[in-house]
């Protein structure tokens, strides 16, 4: 899992129908001190976490499959938790 | 899902079954400077490592995608396919607010 935060969103008309019903939020890792680490990526969002948020986003395809009920959607980051 | 300007198109012959006819496209990862404007005008190609990317949703050059790494790519094949990237969407919008203290990526 990733500890990142949320940046920005991402909105996109054209994509794989497995990803119709989610919001995509642009999502920036965090490194030990917080400070950014990489460059952002879009991670599905299924709690509806806010801007600027801290959260958990998991990078493995197997749950991310499962939780999109398509095994066959190459879909990889979705946020797992949101940190209080 | 890593954010990549669509720069070119690769055509290839393949003796992979699966793979015959398919579209490839030559992306070319976007800075975080450039995610706020690389979808009104077209962003200056990067520093990062362009990669070759399997088409699964009928991008186009100068489109901004969202593509996957990684065996994540091959989940849309029946049979196991030698391939690492695969485009997933095409973004209309694209917001980016840095965070106050943090400095940009």
């Amino acid at each position: 899992m990733l500890h990142a935060q949320v940046v920005g969103n991402a909105v996109a008309s054209a994509k794989h129908p497995s990803l119709e019903s989610f919001k995509m939020l642009l999502c920036q890792q965090l490194g030990p001190e917080g400070e950014a680490a990489g460059s952002p990526f879009v991670a599905i969002d299924l709690f509806g976490a806010g801007m600027h948020q801290k959260v958990f986003v998991s990078t493995d395809g197997i749950g991310a499959r499962d939780i999109v009920h398509d095994e066959h959607s190459p879909v990889r980051m979705f946020i797992q938790g949101i940190i209080d | 899902m890593r954010i990549g300007h669509v720069i070119g198109k690769v055509t290839m012959h393949t003796h992979e079954k699966a793979l015959k006819g398919a579209r490839w496209l030559l992306v070319n990862p976007v800075d975080t400077d450039q995610l706020n404007t690389c979808i009104q005008d077209q962003p200056q190609v990067t520093a990062q490592s362009t990669l070759v990317v399997y088409d699964h949703v009928g991008a186009g050059e100068g489109d901004i995608i969202g593509f996957v790494e990684g065996a994540e790519a091959t989940a849309p094949f029946k049979d196991p396919t030698p391939i690492d990237a695969i485009s997933l969407a095409i973004f209309d919008t694209l917001t980016y607010l840095p965070p106050p203290q943090a400095a940009a990526g």
